[in-house]
């Protein structure tokens, strides 16, 4: 009776267990709940649940056009990001597989058909080509503000509703991308271009944001009749996002090894929150040097698991299985820890040598979101001229150029923060009560992702390596 | 048993069959609390579908219930089932797609309280395992495994744990608390036991709470406990069940049930624990003040993350701005308004030049003219409100429109479709509303008239006037209970500007507002004025039943069954019963008159063969200190054959005859001619002339026994 009581509450455990045996739609909307109930939080687990999800998403979907496939994607896509836009990474697994079909159609394509001169015109993608455009289109659209903005269109029904919905916001990106585009296309293009925009195959304005995007009506046309024949486009996707899985469950693995390279024998690193991937990366450099950590409790949202990460390695108690394995504390690898209360940052921070942040997203500018206190953290360093290492899948990094910092911020439970017993309180005070902070990205000195270290300014890079230009707006 | 891992699922039926299934975990939500505090919108609408925040409430208890894993989900309807119907059908929680439930049931029941809810649950036998009882106004975030956790490891070590009741510390002063009834809870915090329940005020009406002794002596460790939110959540197991049927006269959860089964516990021996938490969030709205509470508490995220921008409800667009502001997509702000913290705006709703919101609440597709101030109200969808008016904390429910330049006052409760025409003020205390009666199944809401004084001329002349002067019908209908229910200023202010109403007489006041607030069930003691809407069911069907059992012949004790079983079901009064008695006796008594026999057979034979069911009636019959009851009988029977040709004698005959039987007493006989009521109007004292026969003959028989006594002294 008892034993199996434990595991009342749904999250991400019961998800992944149920996902095996219920069916997609279902499934879609648990998880949509999931995440408006806040059972499924934080970078991590929403981006294994949203991945699980898809994996089921392309498993079952029947058929063979690959353009309908992305459809249902993003449908999908839209329809979780518009429950919890604040989970930034919902939105980039969803975009991540976007691209991944987009990904195995083309090289399908080119496969098939090497002389054509419409892959010679398909192919431009470089990122000479790409990259204006790119930054023009995250300029004018923030995604998240975009889903953010019609969630009730999404929930009632995308198919109709999504293009018509893309076609009243269109214009400002349109104008922008052919503005581009003459620059891209040299001179030539310059008079023709306006007219007759589709003759070109060139990514447009006018077709990229279109659900169909780089797959023009001629790709899909062939591809249509070959995907008939032999490649099976379905399972080579489903392999994609198995690799995806992989990358989730590695990058952390993959973060730690270059912990040798940032971290010194007797250097004091400060650093908070009980994130994993920090952990592991301060654990990784422990078993070489000797150093000391210096570790920001974060009260109130994260003291409990700060203390038995630290105590214990262990993130909560009674989440076995949300989080992973359990890893050794640091403690018992020989580094020295030091908690101190966040109101220390300061006082602290002339002795630190470097600062350690784990982080909720990162936005394409270089910026973070982060667990509250992590702003006080970058500016405490920057006065004292620390230098800010943050530590963060590529999973996190998010094409999400942040207008409104405030709309990115969630705002919790009051309750944390002061007692809900005190009435004559309650009744006169307002209380706010942030879960992130907005860190600009001139706090920040280096990145470092499981793809290696990079300067904030280079991120923009990394982006354009990781998103399609086509998804950026799901 | 839930099994592990499994909990929520969408579509747990596809495994039901699987083998790790155990007992799933089941929840009642009684959607109706069989109360009329939120009258007059629950005229129109079930209150579970009242909008909190832009949701209706019972969204809310749904997204708790998800949260704690449960599995199946029973839904008590009373009033307004087929809407409650419509709209769960509607909901994600019904279809298999996107509900948590596996299973989604509504039930409709007769019932009028919380018991009869319990009883008929039980006939029923549905539950299996341990259950969850809900009302359909939880508003809560907090995780059930500990408390669930708690109770079964309790269940396991013991059989007669029957009940864990989920509290939530808060201060002594709390604005989600319950204002003027406390609730005290006398708890072994060593084994989490509640040991005794008492409602302050109790039922004398004291501010004492007595304990048993053995209390102190059995337990090594008390708390007597008063800060705590009963938010109604109770883990139980099917003997809670059974208790509820055993004690057919157990009315309301806590007041009765819990209060009893606590007394009892030599008797029945099951215990009763509770499980205080100090976090999270759990409330519920169980009346106008908490609504306003509640309301409050969710807007300043004290119930995160129930927001309203979790956008829990389907379609819900809502984004959170700076200072607590909601706003949807869709709202047409002019230019230069103003929107102040802690406001929420939905979707569609267009706000004119020059207006002013703050800390309200405003629904969807709302139209909001210029210059308007709005501040502390709450506003549902499709209202409008005209240029210039000022809007205090008030309710103003769907689809009501405002004229310009009126004033709201706060603590006004504008209904349904209501239409104030322009520069009207609208004072605190008024209820105003379209609808007559409850709605009944298919038929067309009836409308009074309107009124012009209080929503003024050229209103559309649609409205009705629910307000406490007049309105007289409204309360024979016994749909609303008197007095100003909701009165947030006064509320928030505290009891001493209560008084300062000039609405009503003081002590109704009074007593509708200790109502309006007191703890949250019906309570069995304040019978008479609160639980008028039975007492006139009661009423007609206990004479009727009773003068047809006369006829009959039927004997005296099934009679007897059948009217306490009545007086049960409706919670009608002692008074109540005698009315019922004297009315159907004194009738049959005409009607053997009428055919012919003369009047001493027909009293002696109606009265005579059923002396133990005039007894039952009356229980003073050995209380020293005045005869209460049985003059309120005589009083009765005194008025009723008041308005009867040869009332006189038959009363003569009638008193002649109890008396006789000892059913009366003298001194209840001489209290009773003695009582100025029985002397009240022309009526009464031409009806009791000819028994002054009786009382001489009584007078004179007592004065000769004092005679004899003094005799005896002086011997």
């Amino acid at each position: 009776m008892a034993q199996s009581s434990g595991a009342v509450a749904p999250g991400l455990s019961s998800f992944l267990a149920s996902l095996k045996t219920t069916p997609v739609e279902p499934s879609i909307e648990h998880l949509i709940s999931l995440l408006k109930r806040r059972q499924i939080r934080n970078s991590r687990p929403c981006a294994v649940a949203t991945t699980a999800l898809l994996l089921r998403v392309v498993g079952e979907f029947k058929g063979k056009n690959s353009a309908k496939l992305v459809d249902r994607i993003r449908q999908v896509g839209k329809r979780l990001t518009s429950a919890q836009p604040r989970e930034v990474v919902v939105g980039n697994i969803v975009r991540r597989v976007l691209g991944l079909v987009r990904e195995v159609v083309e090289e399908n394509l080119d496969v098939d058909t090497t002389a054509t001169s419409d892959v010679g015109q398909n192919a431009p993608h470089s990122d000479a080509l790409h990259r204006p455009s790119l930054h023009s289109s995250i300029s004018t659209f923030s995604p998240l503000k975009h889903a953010a903005a019609e969630p009730h269109e999404i929930a009632s029904f995308p198919e109709e509703m999504s293009d018509s919905g893309e076609l009243v916001k269109r214009p400002p990106l349109l104008s922008s991308h052919t503005s581009a585009a003459p620059m891209v296309n040299s001179l030539f293009g310059l008079f023709s271009q306006p007219d007759t925009p589709s003759t070109s195959n060139t990514p447009t304005g006018h077709q990229s944001p279109d659900s169909k995007a780089m797959l023009t009506s001629v790709n899909l046309e062939r591809l249509a009749d070959f995907s008939s024949s032999k490649f099976d486009m379905k399972a080579e996707v489903m392999d994609g996002i198995r690799e995806l899985q992989d990358e989730l469950d590695q990058s952390d693995d993959l973060m730690a090894a270059y912990a040798l390279d940032h971290i010194h024998a007797n250097e004091i690193v400060l650093t908070h929150t009980a994130s994993t991937s920090v952990q592991k990366f301060l654990l990784a450099a422990a078993r070489k040097r000797k150093f000391t950590v210096v570790h920001v409790e974060t009260h109130p949202h994260d003291h409990h698991a700060t203390h038995s990460a630290l105590l214990t390695g262990k993130k909560r108690d009674g989440h076995e299985g949300e989080d992973e394995d359990a890893w050794k504390p640091l403690r018992l690898a020989g580094v020295r820890v030091v908690m101190i209360p966040d109101s220390h940052v300061f006082a602290i921070m002339s002795q630190v040598n470097k600062v350690i942040l784990a982080t909720h997203t990162v936005l394409a500018n270089g910026a973070l979101v982060a667990a509250s206190g992590a702003r006080m953290i970058a500016s405490a360093a920057k006065a004292h001229r620390t230098p800010v290492v943050v530590v963060s899948g590529v999973y996190k990094l998010s094409p999400v150029y942040p207008f409104n910092t405030e709309e990115l911020i969630e705002c919790g439970d009051a309750g944390t923060v002061v007692p809900y017993e005190d009435g004559d309180f309650v009744d006169l005070v307002d209380v706010e009560n942030p879960l992130y902070d907005y860190v600009p990205a001139d706090l920040v000195d280096l990145y470092i992702t499981n793809i290696g270290g990079h300067a904030p300014s280079y991120l923009y890079r990394i982006v354009a390596d990781h998103y399609r230009t086509e998804d950026i707006t799901l | 048993m839930p099994p592990k891992g499994k909990k929520g699922q969408p579509t747990d039926k596809s495994k039901a069959g699987e083998e790790e299934r155990e007992e799933p975990l089941q929840a009642v939500v009684l959607a109706d609390a069989f109360e009329t505090r939120f009258s007059p919108f629950t005229l129109e609408r079930p209150r579970c579908l009242l909008p909190l925040a832009n949701i209706p409430l019972i969204e809310y208890t749904f997204e708790f219930l998800a949260n704690a894993g449960v599995e199946d989900v029973y839904v008590y309807c009373g009033a307004h089932r087929e809407q409650l119907e419509e709209y769960i059908s509607q909901s994600k929680w019904a279809s298999q797609v996107s509900s948590p439930f596996s299973k989604m049931e509504l039930i409709q029941s007769t019932s009028h309280s919380i018991g009869d809810a319990m009883r008929d649950l039980d006939t029923r036998a549905l539950l299996v395992g341990d259950f969850l009882i809900v009302y359909g106004d939880v508003v809560s975030n907090l995780p059930l495994e500990s408390a669930l956790n708690a109770h079964r490891a309790r269940r396991q070590k013991d059989k007669n744990a029957i009940m864990t009741m989920v509290l939530r510390e808060a201060g002594t002063r709390h604005r989600t608390k319950a204002q003027s009834t406390n609730p005290v809870f006398v708890v072994d915090p060593t084994k989490d036991r509640c040991l005794h329940f008492e409602q302050m005020p109790n039922k004398e009406q004291t501010h004492f709470l007595s304990l048993d002794p053995t209390l102190l002596s059995d337990h090594q460790e008390l708390e007597i406990r008063q800060d705590l939110i009963d938010c109604g959540i109770d883990i139980c197991t099917p003997d809670v069940l059974a208790l509820w049927s055993d004690n057919f006269d157990f009315q309301a959860p806590r007041k009765g049930f819990l209060h009893s089964v606590l007394k009892d516990y030599e008797l029945n021996g099951k215990t009763i624990h509770t499980h205080i938490v100090n976090d999270h969030y759990a409330a519920r709205v169980r009346n106008l003040h908490t609504y306003d509470s509640v309301s409050q508490d969710i807007v300043a995220r004290w119930a995160y993350p129930l927001c309203p921008d979790s956008n829990l409800l389907r379609g819900q667009s809502f984004r959170l701005q700076k200072g607590n502001i909601y706003k949807e997509d869709g709202v047409v702000l002019a230019r230069d308004c103003i929107i102040r913290s802690k406001t929420v705006i939905g979707r569609g709703t267009s706000v004119g030049d020059g207006t002013v919101i703050s800390n309200s609440i405003i629904g969807r597709h709302c139209h909001i003219g210029r210059d308007v101030t709005i501040d502390g109200a709450y506003i549902w969808d499709h209202a409008s409100i005209g240029d210039g008016c000022k809007v205090e904390k008030a309710i103003i429910a769907s689809e009501a429109s405002i004229s310009r330049r009126c004033r709201i006052e706060a603590g006004a409760l504008i209904s349904y479709g209501v239409h104030v025409s322009e520069g009207q003020t609208i004072s605190g205390e008024n209820r105003i509303t379209r609808a007559k009666r409850k709605r009944e199944h298919g038929e067309d809401l009836p409308r009074g008239e309107p009124d012009p004084s209080i929503v003024g001329k050229g209103g559309d002349g649609f409205e009705y006037y629910d307000s406490n002067e007049e309105d007289e019908d409204e309360i024979v209908d016994g749909l609303i209970s008197r007095g100003p229910l909701y009165n947030l200023s006064n509320l928030a202010l505290s009891a001493e500007s209560i008084s300062t109403l000039n609405s009503e007489s003081e002590d109704d006041y009074e007593f509708s507002h200790q109502r309006s607030e007191a703890g949250s069930f019906v309570s069995v003691g304040s019978v008479d004025s609160h639980a008028s809407q039975h007492a006139h069911n009661f009423d007609h069907d206990a004479a009727a039943s009773i003068y047809d059992s006369l006829i009959e012949g039927h004997e005296s004790a099934n009679i007897q069954l059948e009217l306490t079983s009545l007086r049960m079901s409706t919670n009608a009064s002692e008074h109540q019963v005698r009315r019922a008695v004297v009315v159907s006796f004194v009738k049959r008594i005409i009607q053997l008159i009428g055919s012919g026999s003369n009047v001493r057979d027909a009293v002696a034979q109606v009265f005579g063969q059923h002396k133990d069911l005039l007894t039952r009636t009356m229980f003073d019959k050995n209380s020293a200190s005045g005869k209460v009851d049985q003059v309120d009988f005589m009083l009765l029977l005194q008025a009723d054959l008041a308005s009867r040709e040869n009332g006189d004698l038959v009363l003569l005959t009638a008193a002649t005859k109890l008396v006789e039987m000892d059913v009366i007493e003298d001194d209840g006989m001489m209290e009773w001619w003695e009582n100025p009521k029985s002397k009240e109007g022309d009526d009464m004292v031409k009806v009791r002339g000819k028994t002054q026969q009786l009382i001489d003959f009584l007078s004179q028989e007592s004065e000769e026994e004092s005679d004899e006594d003094d005799e005896e002294d002086s011997d």
